[in-house]
């Protein structure tokens, strides 16, 4: 779904330029100074009725995106660092307007379509001003999801969690202040009961950050969901919370127990994903309906080891020399066909963790995150495609073959025709 | 090297202590040669993954820099020694243009195991080793460069037990570094030379070569026949490795199938492997070769998948997972791998069988006899030879574990099946993988992976009951659907689980109508419509309507309304299925003229919203075409009926 809005961006792009063109070359044409100048501010128009065209036709392709519950990503650019600046890196990655952003790519400029587009001067306000609403739909009873994503030090700690001392919090803490906030709003109509798991998901492990030390090590946890369709950490402990001051201080004890954890590992600590569970069961006093919500919040790890193992998508995967393991194996056979039966391949837990909230209706926000001066958006999307194949509702709809029933149809209509009597069952 | 020169009849005669001595400054240079590159060996194999995050290439460099030194000695030492021993040698290269010809350098150059050659072979593993630690610390161009080096060192020899690791294992390399590059020709070069390399060396000499460490061990310490032939071979499975991956990436996927498998036999061949990957690997395998129509193929990655994820062992019990973590990672592993592995022979079965029944339907969906005849004659005995040829190409297999694999095989059909008999096989043997699968996906915790498992068996029983001549039996096996899925379809959650929701509603509306059929076609065969039958008849014909209800009701806004424009993915089962709902209001018995009147208009009703769907949306005519012909058809011709019926009801009353 990511290319195709990508595709529809370029499209729009193309024939309302293409308009913009002719009427360019008409100016050539025309010789008289006063017409000259009028073509001009005519052609000054049609610049400016194209942009806010284009604006205007993105934002509803948007709205209609968000009304159909699918996922939706923002694409947040973060400011030049000074290393880079002293280094004297060239900008690469620029927001074009709210929706698009473009890339100086080896092969010539690129540009991509997001549901939103950040650029280094937006706060963390701006940012979360559009995510407000998803944490609505949870209290509503959805599964949502909001994670980050891109490079180590492309700033998505800094989207999810904030700065070291919170002068400038980040998702992650502002959604613990809105729930509570939605919450107080509807005190009178509904009685509400928030409980928090909060997980790091390591080497393929997930650890629960409740626990520490030993203990911690021995626990085996696990992702699992049931019939009712809630997502659930099996294994894991889940604590309730009073107000966003509380949900504060045990995301804090967490934050201090997922450092332990990384140190006392001892091994490459890039692959560590920080996954919060927020569940809000609320009963409606005037009905007693029960609904269960749920927001997820994950802080995905960075990448940096990419290019050493291999992680780009058109590199040869080499063997692992010491295990025996020839890994990307699956990958190629499973490319194989668009179509295979089944698929037994699984990444790891974190796909199978992700893909459930970006399939079926959850509501999912992705922030991608980029510096300006590099860009790793290709190995993005193709997660991304990977993680979101849609399936078809049922293939036997999807058949136009002359089944029995249209055939009997047939045999009805013909002695319809003819004026034939046509026994009951048999219209 | 000391046996030349302790003999005292070739090169100069030298004394007794002059031997000695050379001797021992010799090999004690040679041995903190041989040291230091064991040293560098352990620092890049084993250190290196102790390596601190801000200094992640530490022993990568410390074990650069141990090369370094390993090529300056070399480059000193190994001349004198060369020329005082062998001058002959010597002579040749200069005598030699340097020559790129890939094919050329089997026949020129030194000869490999020349004193010359194989000092130009230790040279070019060293470029080698610094090659590799170039490209590993992200220095490309600088590995390339030693890679390069390498490549031009060798040109000169020709192919030898001695160096022909090395000619295939620096192209390896070279394969993946030009393809980290987006230059997957170049590396396809490279590597097809290599796999030729390989060919042409195993059928002109064969016998076991040297590893490239061995280049820098005493002679003593040589590596045993069976553990040089195990590097070798392993050297080659990367480079058919390599291959797979750079003709998946070039869209060749025929040839990137073959290069998989491949690599899968010779994984097992070397037993290189690692049983769980390689079983799930070979399982995914089959799924390929089921999109092919290749069953004898698919059937025997699937047995050789069985037989070997059996090979990594026990499950652990309960109780021992209880105990420790890592029995509980353990059990959850191989109790996922093998369900996974029974989930791919569930499609085997159940897309063997419904292939069969495409070769065998008419074009109402029935059993076609004269196609029936006609399958049969074509799978007569030619054709499994055919196949006999066929097989010996994609064998599986170790001396080991042959036996068990074909053993499995015979257990299932792998040509299509003809007739019920046949058809039952293969339905049997599908319906205990469907329970072996199900024991590790449980409902709870693997929802959509157990609702998908008993779509599959639903589909098993579906495409059983088409060989199924005995409509009351058929109608049996279709009440099994239904008594699978309606629970479940009840219990689940439609906000959470749409999609499976729409995919089970959509299902049990198609198998009630099925059995409406089915009931139907019973009684006229009997020709007794008794009122039993027809309140039979009547409830099946409701709960079809039921739940393509239940299915457009779920295409409504959360408000109840119907959307101006359906969704692509919804668009034809939801507007067949308002084709549906219309034929089956119309096909309600009453013997109530009112309510006879009541489920015509109901029916036209539906047929309307097909035909004005199509008018406001043009679009969607192509998705329904045949559908929506036969409902206009019927919004101009029911009316008449409904009036006629209408006339009739007021003369009456």
């Amino acid at each position: 779904m990511f290319v195709v809005y990508v595709f529809r961006g370029v499209l729009i792009h193309s024939t309302l330029g293409c308009l913009t063109i002719c009427s360019l070359s008409c100016t050539v044409s025309s010789i008289p100074c006063w017409q000259l100048k009028q073509v001009r501010e005519e052609n000054r128009k049609v610049v400016e009725n194209y942009t806010s065209e284009r604006t205007m036709r993105k934002k509803y392709y948007n709205m209609v995106e968000d009304m159909k519950g699918k996922i939706r990503v923002f694409c947040r650019i973060r400011p030049m660092s000074r290393t880079e600046a002293a280094q004297g890196g060239a900008i690469a990655v620029g927001r074009l307007d709210d929706y698009s952003v473009t890339v100086e790519t080896s092969r010539g400029p690129r540009e991509f379509q997001f549901d939103r587009v950040f650029s280094g001067e937006s706060s963390q306000e701006d940012v979360f001003q559009d995510t407000n609403r998803l944490i609505q739909s949870a209290i509503d009873g959805f599964n949502v999801c909001i994670f980050a994503y891109g490079q180590t030090g492309s700033g998505k700690t800094f989207t999810m969690v904030g700065d070291r001392d919170q002068r400038s919090p980040g998702i992650m803490p502002r959604a613990f202040n809105a729930v509570f906030d939605i919450l107080q709003e509807n005190a009178t109509k509904f009685d509400f009961k928030v409980s928090v798991y909060m997980l790091e998901l390591y080497n393929d492990r997930l650890q629960d950050l409740f626990v520490s030390g030993a203990e911690a090590q021995s626990r085996r946890v696990e992702i699992k969901r049931n019939r009712k369709g809630l997502v659930f950490a099996q294994g894991a402990e889940t604590k309730e919370a009073s107000s966003a001051g509380e949900l504060f201080a045990m995301f804090q004890q967490a934050c201090a127990n997922r450092h332990n954890a990384a140190t006392k590992m001892n091994v490459e600590s890039s692959r560590s994903h920080l996954i919060i569970g927020i569940m809000v069961e609320s009963r409606n006093l005037t009905n007693g309906s029960v609904s269960f919500g749920k927001l997820s919040l994950v802080d995905l790890a960075g990448s940096e080891r990419a290019a050493k193992t291999g992680a780009k998508d058109d590199q040869l995967k080499e063997a692992n020399s010491i295990n025996k393991s020839l890994s990307a194996l699956g990958d190629v056979i499973s490319a194989l066909s668009s179509d295979l039966p089944h698929i037994p391949y699984r990444n790891s837990k974190l796909t199978q963790i992700m893909q459930d909230s970006l399939g079926g209706n959850a509501k999912t926000l992705m922030v991608v995150n980029v510096s300006p001066s590099d860009c790793n958006l290709d190995e993005t999307l193709t997660s991304l495609i990977y993680a979101t194949r849609v399936k078809t509702i049922t293939n036997i709809a999807q058949r136009n073959l002359e089944s029995k029933e249209i055939a009997q149809l047939k045999e009805v209509i013909m002695k319809l025709r003819s004026g034939q009597p046509v026994e009951d069952e048999e219209v | 090297m000391d046996t030349t020169l302790s003999t005292p009849t070739t090169g100069p005669r030298l004394s007794h202590t002059e031997i000695t001595n050379m001797a021992s400054t010799y090999s004690h240079e040679w041995r903190a040669v041989c040291d230091k590159f064991n040293n560098a060996q352990d620092l890049s194999e084993v250190e290196s993954r102790k390596d601190p995050e801000n200094d992640p290439f530490r022993s990568k460099y410390k074990a650069r820099e141990l090369l370094r030194e390993i090529y300056c000695s070399l480059k000193n030492f190994d001349v004198g020694e060369n020329e005082s021993v062998n001058d002959e040698a010597d002579q040749r290269p200069t005598e030699q243009p340097v020559d790129g010809g890939m094919e050329e350098s089997f026949g020129r150059g030194h000869c490999g195991d020349s004193p010359a050659g194989s000092r130009a072979a230790k040279l070019g593993a060293v470029e080698y080793y610094l090659g590799v630690n170039h490209v590993e610390t992200e220095e490309l161009s600088a590995g390339e460069e030693h890679l390069m080096n390498c490549m031009t060192l060798l040109e000169k020899c020709s192919i030898s037990p001695e160096n022909v690791s090395l000619f295939i294992q620096v192209r390896n390399q070279l394969g993946i570094l030009w393809a980290g590059r987006d230059e997957i020709e170049k590396a396809q070069g490279f590597l097809e030379t290599a796999e030729a390399m390989y060919i042409r060396y195993m059928k002109e000499d064969g016998q076991p070569p040297m590893d490239l460490t061995e280049f820098f061990v005493a002679e003593e310490e040589a590596l045993p026949q069976q553990e040089r032939t195990k590097r070798f071979e392993m050297a080659y499975t990367h480079t058919l490795y390599y291959l797979a991956q750079v003709y998946k990436n070039l869209e060749q996927y025929e040839k990137a199938g073959g290069y998989c498998h491949s690599t899968l036999q010779r994984q097992l061949e070397f037993n290189q492997f690692l049983p769980l990957e390689w079983a799930i690997n070979a399982a995914t395998l089959s799924q390929y070769y089921i999109t092919k129509t290749l069953y004898m193929e698919g059937r025997h990655c699937l047995s050789a998948a069985s037989v070997i994820a059996d090979l990594a062992g026990e499950v652990p019990s309960e109780a021992a997972a209880q105990e420790s973590e890592a029995e509980a990672e353990k059990r959850d592993q191989l109790r996922q791998k093998r369900a996974e592995i029974a989930r791919c022979w569930i499609k085997y079965c159940l897309n063997l069988l419904q292939d069969a029944k495409k070769l065998l339907e008419d074009n109402i969906g029935e059993l076609d006899m004269d196609r029936q005849a006609e399958l049969r004659a074509t799978r007569l005995k030619e054709e499994e030879e055919k196949e006999r040829g066929r097989k010996s190409a994609v064998l599986f297999g170790s001396s080991d574990t042959f036996d068990s694999i074909c053993g499995l095989e015979e257990k299932v059909s792998c040509v299509f099946p003809v007739d019920f008999e046949e058809a039952r096989a293969i339905f049997l043997v599908g319906q205990t993988y469907v329970n072996q699968a199900k024991e590790y996906f449980e409902m709870d915790g693997h929802v959509t992976d157990h609702i998908e498992i008993l779509q599959d068996h639903s589909a098993l029983f579906k495409a059983l009951a088409f060989f199924e001549e005995d409509l009351e039996r058929r109608c049996k096996m279709h009440k099994r659907r239904v008594d699978m899925m309606e629970p479940i379809c009840k219990d689940l959650n439609a906000q959470y689980y749409l999609l499976v929701c729409r995919q089970l509603q959509f299902e049990l509306a198609e198998t009630y109508y099925e059995m409406m059929d089915l009931k139907l076609a019973v009684a006229n065969k009997q020709d007794d419509l008794d009122a039993h039958t027809v309140k039979k008849f009547n409830h099946l014909c409701s709960s079809s309507t039921k739940f393509y209800q239940m299915f457009l009701d779920s295409v409504r806004s959360p408000e109840g309304k119907w959307p101006e424009k359906l969704e692509d993915e919804v668009l034809r089962p939801a507007l067949v299925a308002k084709f549906r709902v219309a034929r089956l209001h119309s096909r309600l018995i009453s013997s109530s003229k009112t309510i006879q009147l009541e489920n015509l208009n109901r029916s036209l009703e539906c047929y309307n919203f097909v035909v004005q769907y199509c008018k406001d949306n043009p679009e969607a005519k192509s998705a329904i075409e045949t559908e929506l012909e036969l409902s206009e058809e019927m919004v101009s011709l029911l009316p008449l009926k409904i009036n006629r019926l209408q006339a009739n009801l007021a003369s009456s009353n």
